[in-house]
């Protein structure tokens, strides 16, 4: 989906709190808002939603959409499971489907035993659960969220994270704002500020695994090696990045490292995803067409061989970290494999490889 | 759209913001029913009477609905059905619940002032019993459609603020019973006037007042997109 041009104030006599922002979210791809409070960033989320239309502008192509709003009130005179049941109605979902996937997004969070509570009796974090299970129950498509972890439990949180890296990998996307600068740092993020009502892309998709550095620390990026030379390379990708680019872009470790932050100019270049900021051997792996290529840490010595795992078209291991290609389709499972081997095991990054629809460029 | 009115019907049904306006129906229709002598005796002017009851009881409902659901709420609504289709619902919904009421106004009124017997016989004259609650029916839709575009027009998204919604809702709710130039007491009028069978008593207050809701119902369909959230 697209947005061209777009603009918005809420009257015709009142300030601008968007102008011009031109933007295009594409299959499989993660977006990250950042600004200061009241920058617009709810506003841009809303408009990318379709909660509301421009003033100026036009929006085109948005896929079936769920939303989770800054602050869910527990006003509603429904159940978990009757609000649930009408917003799946309007997503067009029915009958056995409806009520597999209620149960399924509300389990996904923790909140399958709250089903029968009136929204009205329920604590705050139990309300969001249900703010967060009415936007996934689309299995695919766009999901905008706006502050969604704020107020979840550990668990919840985690499972949100799992989600969004689902909901890439198999081709979705995913746009949101979070006041924690590490939320979803391990995953490939585009980044875009919103400052004096208009919206700037200061990282590409492809430098969010490095970058996550620089918005990590709240500041403005700084100048790195890695990312003028990923942004060189951009146009005529070679396979593999360089062993230099390799080595500074080591996930763990590097997160903390200034020199891996990604600079707001560099990045306005496209800078191919599928091999920019990425481990080499995941690079490799990106190579093959169609596959979608996850990256996680932490995974346990004594776990089973990665590769033999169903779904895993080829598997590479550096230590606790491991890279895999999952075949098409299949990397909803794998991912969820990949992090049950262990408490330790978190995603760093999950892209798909161009060759496929929900692949890059 | 019907899962959308489903849940606006069910959110109004709920919340239990349908009993006041249901209350104040009851009341205008069976306890004020004694008050209305200047319409006259006999089953039409009690029709007549039940249908002007719509006009409150259906702005009331309306805007009960439009303020039912905290913003976030209705934000999360608006993502998976959109916002004007929504806002389409919500009205929607009001009005269905609005049919109830009138046909419960009507059935009451019917049994109460009972239907039009010959002198001689005593029986039902079939053709004016027909006549008279079709007369009816139609006179309380166009008191409906009324309603509900002053619901739509005077209340959020239009007019945000609760004084200004409510002032404005119960000035233009008079305004349509009172004025002569209202749909509504051209509706209300007719009855009273005389019926004739031979032709169509409603057909211009009718025209009005759909057209008064399609442009009520589009202006908060446009302000619900643009101007809310």
């Amino acid at each position: 989906m697209r947005l061209d041009g777009v603009g918005k104030r809420y009257g015709t006599r009142l300030p601008w709190v968007l102008r011009d922002v031109s933007l295009e979210i594409r299959p499989g791809r993660l977006v990250r808002l950042e600004g200061r409070n009241g920058s617009g960033k709810s506003t841009l989320l809303k408009m990318i939603a379709g909660v509301c239309e421009p003033s100026r502008g036009t929006v085109t192509g948005r896929p079936i959409t769920g939303y989770v709003p800054e602050r869910f009130p527990p006003s509603l005179p429904f159940s978990a499971r009757d609000y649930l049941s009408h917003i799946g109605r309007v997503h067009g979902l029915a009958g056995g489907d409806l009520a597999e996937r209620i149960q399924a997004c509300l389990d996904r969070l923790g909140g399958w035993e709250f089903a029968d509570v009136p929204l009205r009796n329920m604590s705050k974090g139990m309300c969001q659960k249900v703010a967060v299970a009415q936007a996934l129950l689309p299995s695919a498509g766009l999901l905008v969220l706006d502050e969604a972890w704020t107020g979840l439990d550990v668990e919840a949180k985690a499972a949100l994270d799992e989600v969004v890296a689902e909901r890439i990998a198999e081709g979705g996307s995913v746009v949101f704002v979070d006041h924690d600068p590490n939320r979803l740092a391990g995953l490939d993020a585009e980044r875009w500020r919103i400052a004096d009502s208009r919206a700037r892309r200061v990282a590409a998709a492809g430098a969010a695994v490095a970058g996550s550095a620089g918005s990590g620390a709240g500041q403005e990026p700084v100048s790195a090696p890695v990312s003028a030379e990923a942004a060189e390379t951009g146009p005529q990708p070679p396979p593999q990045v360089t062993k230099a680019a390799a080595a500074q872009t080591k996930p763990r470790p590097v997160l903390t490292e200034p020199a891996a932050a990604v600079a707001a100019e560099p990045a306005e270049a496209d800078v191919d995803p599928a091999s920019a900021g990425l481990p080499a051997e995941a690079a490799a792996l990106a190579a093959e067409p169609g596959a979608a290529v996850i990256v996680v840490a932490g995974y346990p010595p004594g776990a089973a061989d990665p590769v033999r795992l169903p779904g895993v078209r080829s598997a590479s291991r550096d230590g606790d970290r491991v890279s895999v290609a999952a075949e098409p389709g299949t990397s909803d499972r794998v991912l969820r494999t990949l992090l049950g081997a262990g408490d330790s095991v978190h995603v760093l990054s999950v892209r798909t490889a161009p060759g496929q629809p929900g692949g890059e460029r | 759209m019907i899962a959308l009115t489903r849940y606006q019907v069910a959110l109004l049904l709920r919340s239990h913001r349908w009993i006041p306006p249901a209350v104040l129906y009851v009341f205008g229709v069976v306890a004020l029913g004694g008050i209305r002598l200047p319409l006259g005796a006999g089953l039409a002017p009690a029709l007549s009477w039940a249908a002007l009851m719509l006009v409150p009881a259906v702005a009331w409902l309306t805007r009960s609905i439009l303020i039912a659901e905290p913003s976030a709420a209705r934000a999360c609504v608006a993502a998976a059905g959109g916002p004007r289709r929504t806002q389409i619902a919500a009205l929607l919904a009001a009005v269905l619940v609005g049919v109830a009421f009138g046909l419960i106004g009507i059935v009451w009124e019917t049994f109460s002032a009972g239907l039009p017997r010959t002198a001689a016989t005593n029986a039902i004259r079939l053709g004016a019993a027909f006549h008279v609650v079709g007369g009816g029916l139609l006179a309380a839709l166009i008191c409906l459609f009324v309603a509900s575009a002053i619901g739509a027009l005077c209340n959020p998204p239009v007019v945000r603020r609760p004084g200004p919604g409510m002032l404005t809702t119960t000035a233009a709710v008079v305004l349509a019973v009172a004025w002569k130039v209202s749909p509504a007491n051209a509706a209300l009028r007719t009855p009273v006037t005389g019926v004739r069978t031979s032709d169509w008593p409603h057909g211009v207050p009718l025209i009005a007042a759909v057209a008064l809701l399609a442009i009520g119902w589009a202006v908060s369909a446009y302000f619900a997109a643009r101007r809310d959230g």
